[in-house]
């Protein structure tokens, strides 16, 4: 009886630029990141950001103009696709229209050398692994979307790969079906252990499955670590914005003393952990919405601001609010609060709240 | 099951390509008309079983290529087509001297051709030029029946006849040099301008007058006298005239080529080719050329040479490629370039 | 992965080329034979040791073509590379340096040493008069060459070219050699051969003196001298040729489309008709039915009491017979392009409150511009290029191509001239081509985006669909006329003269017979016929491969020079037949490439002709194959060889029959390039149809091409079933498949690709 097992091995980029035809402006810009073996890492970033073309560059669809790719630790560099140890599914899922279930998923073990007994052994409990045994002589025109996505995935798992990569897997699914594939995707990760580099611009979706996020914005890295550090300490306006909705407030650091930071934000000061490369002088501050808490205007150790805009929005109500630096998004979970719009409030800042960014 | 379909081909292949091998093979360039190289190349496949590839090109066409093949030859028997550019490949030795056993049958015309090419070709057969005319249009047009060269500069004829360019058939190079030949340079020329009113369109290929006379797209058409009376016999009203002041002629040859590949085959070719038998079948593709074999059979509706007025055409002079040139060049600034 | 690939000492590809290569040198005859290759007949005709058959190393150690021996030392080179891998920067370079000194050296002395020693007077000079003389390259040859372009291109692969990708450099180089040597080389050695005088100089003055002499380019028309240049005269009725056809095309097309006219299947039919038949039958109904007696010049005469005239000779009958056979081609591009403008962009116009006919003028038409311009160009093309209906229907109306064909023909024999002329044609028509690409410009005229466009297309305007009915109703009519008198003609026995019916043509064309050394074809054209199914069939898969090779190319993959690269190869689009024919004349005449009067000369400027009509076929279908299909297929670990052969190929059914019917109808019908390029052996059923049009047997002319047609059909037929009888459910069923966004379209849509140049 045969098995899916798992081979994860590290991907590592070192210095890595990737430059298209004759254009100027590089699609990845010297890029040095290490995913670790059997870990699910996901890019993450708003279309055009590169986070694709890493991808391709892992699997060797493209190849970097500079740097080196490591793949178990080998140089993979120069290594065209079909020589690399790694498996893609596609976000068009990509099943030869032309052959069986069955058939797609035996192609990739046809040319990998095995025994003919052994390429359906595999392609079986590819299948049953994905929960489609029974379904290997249909066509992948009589699947349903999610069906066509297992059979892309038991597709690329058989062949038992270094690295196993998405490209946005689930953005031709509808929104309920997609909740319920990702918790697959994860499921099957974590059983086998398999090293997962995952592409999505759902920040959600990259919330919800990654060991690690690489948030990517212009090219380069924006920030690399778990998904409760980039929500909660997001290391500049982009990722703070992109991950979740942030309030950007202009402020400035006062003192830094054992890692802690006095901030002046207006009127107010902070006390905040400081951050790597934090120095006195001009900063920002980063708010979630639902981090500020209401008060009654002229409240202490607030932020003073007009309501302009109050929605109830079922399960929290939203306000828009204007202060001195701008326009402030804030949410109130208690939906019965007496805040209405026109009315003078005060923001308050209570400790995890704000966080220091870079600019 | 491939490797069986594959052994299987592969025997067939090979066994095609030994069959193919052993059959032996003639390459004929024929410079006549389509149907009589057919029956010639069939009728010496069926009398001999060789297997005849015959190709055919007209006869500065051929002339052209055996030359460019000289150092590589891939004919074996050029026959057919106008003397000149067989005198021509004699001259610069792409032919090859054969003196056949048949040579006592033949016409002092056909020997007299060996002869001045030192037996590297040989008259086959012989041909007057003249012109024909389809008599249902020349009546329903109210003509009167041409019956010489002169007739055909009067003005009534204007738009009626049609005659090929000189300038790429020999044909209408043979009735330029006739009438030349015949007039003295300057009135030849004369008649030429005379004529070009009259003409209605300067054919590219030789004997298309006299068939676009057959099918009724042009009264009369200058050509040779075989062509028109071919038309006659495929059931066109054509009427065929040997112009009352003498006219000019051809003879078809034959050569073998030199270092031709098979030069056994070729010789039995030229053998067959010179005997009463094969040459009597040319009226069956209603080819009406004289024979060079006097013994051949000839239809009734072949110009009979003897009652005709030939002149002496000087096959020499006017067959060189400088005369020619010359000639040529004077038609196309004095003749054709003038209105009509 | 449990299963790791075997890594063998030294790279099978390196091994395979390195062995092709030494078996060429070692066992094959390295010179043309005589005889068919294929026929064996060498191994007994005194191989190894003969020097006729002799491969290249016999010819060495016996001490002849000693300047044979350094190619065979460079081919034993590669096995040095024992035990190396192929990022070893030593395999790459060593093999580049391996292929870079073996073609130079290869092609040197191939075009160096001659039939008559050297060939170049700079040789002679350094090396004084060489005595030996050689032939063209054989079968030896051609392997040892193609061997080392392979090791070359391995090499360049392993230097990283192309993403390190064997496959695709190897193919890049394939078709770059290919093309380099049948299109470009041929064309260059025309354009040398032009400068030479008739007595084997080279002189500028006299091919100026040519070039511009007044028989091409007066204008006495004009001042009220007979006649206009041959240039002009070509240059008018192209032109008009291509507007006219470019405007019926688009009037059939809108007809079709947007009338709600119910018999377009009828309609399609009777435009392939033109297409399938073999040239001059459509020149010569044009004379039975307009010619001084034709028919209908005669029944005018007699009902207005005037004298019948000789007036379908020259332009008027060209225009007719020209647009006649053209039309369909510019109507299967503009219906393409019709039914390509997206009805959204109209609907849109029309919410905009523009009425139909501006929206037709204002939105429809511009869109259509890149099918009006292909239209044009193509018609172009053809009319150039077309040989058959001046030859027939000219009159005293010259033009390019029949002067070029008597040129070499005639009795002038006179090859610079042809070359000349030929060239003045290729200005021609690459200036088309250039105008063109001019003309369209950089706008983007895709409109068809691949999601779902559920509207429909607006009817035109009454008074302008009257119109088009009048004209497409005239135009139907006319063709049948046509036609049926084609069929007609066919049973006659001698048209105008005697018009009782007979089967006799068929019998003298088609008859068989037994004799004593078996089965004798003697119908007079078996021969011509044979040739041209062998030829046609040969040749229809490898032009369709080359096609859809370099398609593959051009679309999936991106290399330095790829522009350069895709105008090669579309380059002889803009050739005509008249000159393509003409250039291999003079090109493959000679050592080291001799072809003339072989069946692979035939092949080879059939492939090279049709070539840009597989490409367009195959860049069209395959650009509708989603990319991640092949990447997909590479990460499984297929390399792109397997990934073409096992994704993309199947996928390509539509563009494959597509481009197979076409080269294969241009092979039975095509006549232009033919006609300089038919020997004894291998005569061509059109040059056969012309010889017996000049001699005036119409009924077998036609009678053939009736056959013709008929087989044309017929395997047509056969091939559809063979290429696209498989999975013809799976793929029906695709077409319902919203993810995959392949190309499923049933062949009948594919025809836009049944066009190019004549």
């Amino acid at each position: 009886m045969a098995e899916i097992k798992s081979n994860a091995a590290s991907v590592e980029f070192r210095g890595v630029t990737k430059i298209y035809g004759r254009s100027k402006v590089p699609a990845v810009n010297d890029i040095s990141l290490h995913i670790e073996a059997g870990k699910l890492v996901t890019l993450l970033g708003p279309s055009g950001c590169g986070k694709t073309t890493t991808l391709r560059m892992i699997a060797g669809l493209e190849m970097a103009t500079s740097g080196q790719i490591l793949i178990g630790g080998a140089d993979v560099t120069r290594l065209p696709a079909t020589d690399r140890d790694v498996s893609m599914v596609f976000q068009s899922y990509a099943l030869f229209p032309h052959m069986t279930v069955d058939e797609n998923v035996r192609y990739g073990l046809r040319f990998s050398g095995f025994p003919k007994k052994e390429v359906i052994e595999r392609a079986r409990a590819g299948l049953e692994l994905v929960g489609l045994s029974g379904y290997g002589d249909r066509l992948p025109s009589q699947l349903s979307g999610g069906q066509q996505q297992r059979v892309a995935v038991a597709r690329a798992l058989v062949l038992e790969p270094q690295v196993l990569l998405f490209d946005e897997p689930l953005s031709n699914l509808d929104a309920k079906l997609r909740r319920h594939v990702r918790e697959e995707i994860r499921d099957i990760q974590q059983k086998l252990g398999l090293t997962v580099v995952y592409v999505t611009h759902d920040q959600e979706e990259a919330l919800a499955v990654s060991d690690r996020i690489i948030v990517m914005n212009n090219a380069v890295i924006a920030q690399d670590g778990t998904p409760r550090d980039l929500y909660d300490a997001p290391a500049n306006a982009f990722v703070a914005d992109f991950i979740g909705e942030a309030n950007i407030f202009p402020c400035t650091i006062e003192s830094i003393e054992n890692g802690v930071a006095s901030v002046r934000l207006g009127a107010l000061t902070i006390s905040l952990p400081g951050r790597g490369g934090s120095t006195p002088g001009p900063a920002k501050l980063a708010v979630r919405p639902g981090r500020i808490v209401l008060h009654p205007a002229g409240a202490a150790d607030t932020l003073p601001g007009t309501i302009q805009k109050a929605t109830y929005v079922g399960s929290h109500l939203e306000f828009m609010i204007e202060t001195e630096f701008g326009e402030a998004f804030v949410t109130a979970p208690d939906v019965d609060a007496p805040f209405k719009a026109g009315q003078t409030v005060g923001l308050g800042f209570p400790p995890r709240g704000p966080v220091l960014i870079g600019n | 099951m491939k490797n069986v379909y594959r052994t299987a081909a592969f025997a067939a292949f090979f066994t095609a390509g030994a069959l193919a091998a052993r059959a032996e093979s003639l390459t004929l360039y024929c410079s006549a008309d389509e149907a009589w190289c057919q029956q010639i190349a069939r009728g010496f496949e069926e009398k001999t079983g060789i297997t005849v590839d015959m190709t055919r090109k007209s006869s500065g066409e051929t002339y052209a290529q055996v030359r460019a093949e000289a150092s590589n030859p891939k004919g074996d028997v050029w026959w057919g087509g106008t003397g000149d550019p067989h005198l021509q490949a004699a001259e610069e030795d792409l032919s090859e001297a054969y003196v056949s056993p048949m040579r006592s049958e033949l016409y002092d015309w056909a020997i007299k051709q060996a002869e001045a090419a030192n037996d590297k070709t040989i008259g086959v057969y012989s041909g007057a030029l003249g012109f024909g005319y389809n008599k249902d249009l020349l009546a329903k047009n109210g003509l009167p029946e041409p019956k010489c060269w002169a007739d055909l500069i009067k003005p009534e004829y204007k738009g009626h006849i049609q005659m090929a360019n000189p300038n790429s058939s020999g044909t209408a190079y043979t009735m330029l040099a006739t009438i030349v030949q015949l007039m003295g340079e300057d009135a030849g020329f004369d008649y030429m301008k005379a004529l070009h009113k009259n003409i209605n369109q300067y054919t590219k290929s030789g004997s298309a007058p006299i068939k676009a006379a057959g099918l009724g797209e042009t009264t009369i058409g200058i050509v040779f006298m075989h062509d028109a009376v071919a038309q006659t016999a495929a059931g066109f009203p054509i009427v065929t005239v040997a112009p009352c002041e003498g006219t000019g002629y051809e003879i078809g040859s034959m050569s073998i080529i030199k270092d031709a590949r098979n030069p056994d085959s070729a010789k039995q070719f030229y053998d067959w080719a010179l005997t009463a038998e094969m040459q009597g079948k040319a009226k069956d593709v209603k080819s009406f050329q004289l024979p060079s074999n006097k013994s051949a059979e000839v239809s009734e509706l072949t110009p009979d040479l003897s009652t005709i007025t030939l002149i002496d055409y000087d096959f020499k002079k006017y067959g060189s490629s400088d005369e020619r040139k010359r000639l040529l060049q004077k038609w196309d600034t004095d003749v054709s370039s003038l209105p009509q | 992965m449990s299963v790791t690939k075997r890594t063998p000492s030294l790279h099978p590809t390196l091994v395979l080329w390195a062995t092709v290569g030494l078996v060429g040198y070692c066992l094959l005859p390295w010179y043309g034979l005589r005889d068919n290759f294929f026929t064996f007949s060498w191994l007994l005709d005194g191989w190894p040791l003969k020097g006729s058959v002799a491969p290249a190393l016999f010819l060495v150690l016996q001490g002849e073509k000693l300047w044979l021996a350094p190619i065979g030392i460079l081919l034993l080179v590669p096995f040095f590379l024992w035990g190396r891998k192929k990022t070893d920067p030593l395999f790459g370079s060593l093999l580049i340096a391996v292929g870079v000194v073996g073609l130079a050296w290869f092609l040197l002395q191939g075009f160096g040493i001659g039939l008559r020693g050297f060939s170049w007077e700079w040789l002679k000079a350094i090396f004084g008069d060489l005595k030996i003389r050689q032939f063209g390259m054989g079968w030896g040859a051609v392997l040892v060459g193609t061997a080392l372009l392979f090791l070359l291109t391995l090499g360049l692969a392993a230097r990283g070219a192309v993403g390190g990708d064997e496959f695709v450099v190897g193919s890049i180089g394939f078709v770059i050699a290919t093309v380099g040597l049948f299109i470009f080389m041929p064309i260059l050695q025309m354009l040398a051969s032009a400068l030479v005088t008739q007595d084997g100089d080279y002189s500028l003055s006299v091919f100026f003196q040519k070039l511009f002499s007044d028989r091409l380019w007066g204008i006495g028309c004009l001042t009220g001298g007979p006649r206009c240049g041959v240039a002009w005269n070509s240059l008018f009725l192209a032109v008009l040729v291509g507007v006219i056809t470019t405007l019926l095309g688009l009037v059939f097309a809108l007809m079709v489309t947007r009338t709600g006219f119910r018999y377009g299947a009828v309609l399609r039919a009777l435009t392939v008709l033109p297409i399938i038949t073999p040239p001059f039958v459509i020149g010569l109904a044009i004379i039975l039915l307009f010619g001084l007696s034709g028919f209908f010049t005669q029944a005018f005469a007699e009902l207005f009491g005037v004298q019948p005239t000789r007036w379908v000779y020259g332009l008027p009958g060209l225009l007719i017979a020209q647009t006649l056979a053209f039309t369909p081609i510019a109507f299967l591009v503009m219906i393409g392009v019709v039914e390509g403008v997206s009805p959204s962009m109209e609907e849109a116009a029309q919410t905009l409150r523009a009425n139909r006919w501006q929206t037709f003028v204002t939105v429809s038409l511009p869109l259509m511009r890149p099918g009006l311009a292909n239209a044009f160009l193509l018609g172009f093309i053809e009319s150039m290029a077309d040989f058959g209906n001046p030859l027939v229907l000219g009159g005293n109306f010259d033009v390019l191509s029949t002067e070029i064909f008597f040129a070499i023909v005639g009795a002038q024999y006179d090859q610079a001239q042809a070359a000349i002329l030929a060239l003045v044609l290729l200005f021609f028509t690459l200036g088309a081509f250039y105008a063109q690409r001019f003309w369209l410009g950089k706008k983007s005229y895709t409109t068809v985006s691949g999601k779902g466009d559920a509207g429909v297309h607006p009817h035109l305007p009454p008074a302008f669909r009257n119109t088009v009915y009048g004209v497409a109703g005239f135009w139907t009519i006319f063709t049948l006329i046509i036609y049926v008198t084609i069929f007609y003609a066919s049973f006659v026995k001698l048209w105008g003269v005697d018009f009782t019916l007979t089967v006799d043509h068929y019998v003298k064309a088609f008859a068989v017979s037994w004799n004593e050394f078996g089965l004798h074809w003697r119908g007079s054209a078996w021969s011509s016929f044979w040739t041209t199914m062998e030829i046609a069939l040969i040749s229809a898969p490898l032009t369709a491969g080359i096609g859809l090779i370099t398609a593959y190319l051009l679309v999936r993959q991106d290399f330095a020079g790829k522009q350069a690269f895709e105008f090669g190869t579309m380059l002889s689009f803009a050739i005509p037949g008249t000159v393509i024919g003409v250039s291999y004349v003079i090109a493959f005449n000679v050592p080291p490439i001799e072809l003339t009067g072989t069946g692979i000369i035939l092949v080879l400027s059939f492939i090279f002709r049709n070539m840009p009509v597989g490409v367009r076929a195959g860049v069209a279908s395959m650009s509708q194959i989603d990319r991640s299909l092949d990447e997909s297929s590479l990460t499984l670990g297929a390399n792109s060889w397997q990934t073409f052969r096992k994704v993309i190929l199947p996928l390509l059914r539509p563009a494959i029959l597509a481009a197979l019917v076409y080269s294969f109808v241009r092979a039975m019908t095509a006549i232009s390039a033919v006609i300089f390029l038919v020997s004894a052996q291998y005569d061509m059923s059109t040059s056969y149809i012309v010889g017996r049009v000049e001699n005036n047997e119409y009924g077998i002319a036609i009678a053939y091409s009736a056959v013709l047609i008929a087989v044309m059909l017929a395997v047509i037929g056969i091939m559809q079933l063979i290429v696209g009888s498989r999975d013809i459910g799976r793929r029906r069923e695709d077409g319902n498949l919203s993810q995959s966004r392949t190309n499923v379209d049933l062949p009948g849509r594919g025809q836009p690709a049944l066009t190019g140049g004549g």
